[in-house]
């Protein structure tokens, strides 16, 4: 079985990140970028499913500029086969990336897509189940869990007030969730290797897509900064300033 | 003067609200983070300015008041503690915590003691500056304390010890006078540097209250690893090719033996072995590079390539995102905390000239065992400018009393060994009350005439941080 795991390339998770002066967008410029996490998760699940026996090629791609390549060299190094760059300078938003990845799919057959539940810079969270739609396959999102049993994947889901599993028929789409597992780190040895490993450049005209923007941003703003907090002189003080400042008693 | 009528002159000075007498909120000055000193204190004061700081210190030399004077309280040394007779005071430097400015087009900034390090971190950054003092305790600790004691920590391998990272100072003497040498210049050569007297007197000359530190431009790109080696020979090899290919660049390069990775990740959460297979010896390393973080990562897996090919390196990680780079800190950073649970310990901060590193851990080794053949050292620190953290955990499942009893065998063996390889037994944690006896003991007597008389000329009336670093007569 293939499996085919999307990684985005997002400003570093450690990175505090700043609202460019005009408000058009937040700072990109001299900023580090990293796998976004959930990818990773994704990436790392890839691998032990392989080496479980159970996966028998790993294709990482990305969608993006041209220095997506290295979050594909990442995956690599992590243990993937081989990289797909599909490479565009636009903002690419959730539906031009999921009908992008359709048409990867669509050439490459995978028996599994793992994708993480959304990246850390426009906590979209839409793109695994767009793709799961337009392909008409099962999808299993949030997932704390995966095994493959036979034809089926039974995944573990994390929802509000507890897990459900379901099984899935595959082809079918897993996103993943943050504590499906902890990714590994590259080592050096498999760093050298990924350099020679084989990675393809395509672009979105390949598979028909138009990535032109749906949406337009209006504006772009800090988040109001936490207003310092007052000693306050007594209970009645407290319960005063509760029921009439903060409107919650 | 009674002591009530003391207090009345401290409280006129700097407001009832700053002189704290009561023992629940006296107790957290007057006990280190290990709780290996503890002391008694007449009263915490917390002056605002520097004029507060000369009231008090007049004061105090006219009452012939003992005046301890102490920052984040981080120190390891018993510095900061002020003596059990209960008759000095304890001078917080924390609310002197203005930054007064800061000079990017010269690159300087201009703080009160009182600012924590992270914070000058942090506001240098966001002008993508930094400022590259940088320890395990930064969070807590004060510039002022910082300066005090000469903090080292991980950045001084490129960029020196907090001695080289202080262009000015401003400090109050014992007599109240005020020092203003809050000098911006690279170049000034107009008599004795005064400032070098009272960065690592450990407040025994003076109250630092303000400084002017040196910034740099902040490197456009990090690449930090793990990599997995035999032995400290391996080690210190690696460090030479990697200095030779890096130059300046080289940023970073810490030691960990695989006792101290195991109980890092055993006992400090998030912390996770680094790779795949156990390896006798860890060094964190990291490459900056000014242009950009490819930049660094390419120069950094060749020179680790190199090691693979040479046997330097048995395998390495490279950090691939901010994250992991935490992971990697956060066992070196771990390494002292994780010692905590193992029981009790035995710590030293010796430094030796780099090439000598792997002749005196062989020794060293020797010697404790033949002191407690079961004791499980814990030697890590910063390879790259020769100073080691030898520690020694004791054996598992000891008597811990029993266990720290030996120290006052294991020590002078520890101390011996440094000297005889041309080290110091206090690297860059300072005397203290910890090492003043030792360093009475061992340092060249007309090193310690000098220092005495430096003492006297400063301090005439003896106030400043009595018993601390050396005795004035």
């Amino acid at each position: 079985m293939k499996v085919l795991v999307p990684v985005k390339r997002v400003v570093d998770y450690n990175v505090k990140v700043r609202v460019k002066a005009d408000g058009s967008g937040v700072e990109l410029a001299n900023v580090k970028m990293s796998m976004n996490p959930f990818d990773e998760i994704a990436v790392e699940e890839a691998i032990r499913l392989k080496e479980a026996g159970q996966a028998t090629e790993i294709v990482a791609v990305s969608i993006g500029p041209q220095q997506a390549q290295e979050t594909i060299r990442t995956a690599l190094a992590m243990g993937a086969d081989r990289g797909i760059l599909v490479k565009t300078d636009e903002l690419t938003e959730p539906l031009a990336v999921a009908k992008i990845l359709k048409g990867v799919v669509d050439e490459e057959q995978p028996g599994l897509v793992i994708l993480g539940k959304q990246a850390i810079d426009d906590d979209a969270n839409q793109t695994g189940q767009m793709l799961a739609a337009l392909l008409g396959w099962s999808q299993g999102t949030f997932a704390s869990k995966v095994e493959i049993e036979g034809e089926n994947a039974k995944v573990t889901r994390e929802i509000d007030g507890g897990l459900q599993t379901v099984s899935l028929a595959m082809p079918a789409i897993v996103t993943t969730d943050l504590r499906l597992n902890q990714p590994r780190y590259a080592s050096l040895p498999n760093i050298m290797k990924a350099k020679k490993k084989p990675l393809d450049e395509k672009t979105p005209s390949d598979y028909g897509v138009d990535v032109s923007p749906r949406l337009r941003v209006l504006k772009t703003e800090e988040p109001e900064g936490r207003k310092a907090g007052v000693k306050v002189g007594s209970v009645s003080e407290l319960v005063d300033k509760l029921k009439n400042e903060a409107g919650v008693l | 003067m009674n002591r009530e009528a003391l207090l009345q002159r401290l409280i006129a000075i700097c407001g009832s609200a700053n002189v704290l007498v009561d023992d629940a909120d006296t107790a957290p000055y007057l006990k280190e983070r290990r709780g290996r000193w503890t002391g008694k204190t007449m009263a915490v004061v917390r002056p605002g300015t520097t004029a507060e700081v000369s009231q008090i210190l007049k004061l105090a030399s006219e009452t012939g008041t003992p005046v301890v004077p102490q920052g984040g309280n981080t120190g390891l040394v018993g510095g900061q503690i002020p003596d059990s007779s209960g008759r000095a005071i304890v001078l917080s430097t924390s609310r002197l915590n203005r930054i007064r400015d800061l000079d990017t087009a010269g690159d300087t900034i201009t703080v009160e003691a009182g600012v924590v390090l992270q914070t000058i971190r942090e506001t240098v950054d966001r002008h993508d500056r930094l400022f590259p003092l940088s320890l395990a305790a930064q969070g807590t600790s004060q510039i002022g304390g910082n300066l005090s004691s000469n903090a080292g920590g991980t950045g001084a391998l490129t960029y020196g010890v907090a001695r080289d990272l202080c262009l000015g100072l401003e400090v109050v003497l014992p007599t109240g006078e005020i020092l203003d040498d809050l000098n911006r210049l690279k170049k000034d050569n107009t008599g004795y540097n005064l400032r070098n007297l009272f960065i690592g007197a450990e407040g025994t000359l003076g109250v630092i209250t303000a400084a002017v530190l040196k910034l740099f431009p902040k490197p456009a790109g990090v690449a930090t690893a793990v990599a997995g080696t035999s032995s400290p020979e391996k080690a210190h090899e690696l460090f030479r090719r990697a200095r030779q290919a890096a130059g300046p660049t080289l940023s970073a390069f810490e030691l960990m033996p695989r006792i101290g990775v195991e109980f890092t990740t055993l006992h400090i959460a998030g912390a996770r072995d680094p790779l795949a297979h156990p390896h006798p010896w860890y060094v964190l390393l990291e490459i900056s590079s000014g242009r950009s973080e490819a930049d660094a990562r390419t120069l950094l897996e060749t020179v680790l390539g190199d090691g693979l090919q040479t046997g330097t390196v048995e395998d390495a990680a490279i950090a691939d995102s901010g994250q992991q780079r935490n992971d990697f800190w956060r066992l070196r950073e771990g390494m002292s905390e994780s010692q905590i649970p193992e029981g009790g310990s035995i710590k030293h901060d010796i430094s030796v000239p780099v090439d000598r590193i792997p002749a005196f851990m062989a020794d060293a080794e020797k010697a404790v065992l033949a002191i407690t053949p079961e004791a499980r050292i814990v030697a890590f620190g910063h390879l790259g400018d020769g100073n080691l953290h030898y520690n020694i955990s004791q054996p598992a499942g000891a008597g811990k009393q029993t266990f720290l009893s030996l120290a006052d065998r294991i020590t002078p063996a520890i101390h011996d060994l440094a000297r005889r390889f041309g080290g110091s037994i206090s690297a860059e944690h300072g005397v203290g009350q910890m090492k003043r006896d030792e360093l009475a003991a061992t340092k060249s007597p007309v090193a310690l005439e000098l220092m005495r008389r430096i003492k006297r000329a400063l301090d005439p009336v003896g106030i400043m941080n009595p018993g601390k670093v050396i005795l004035s007569d």
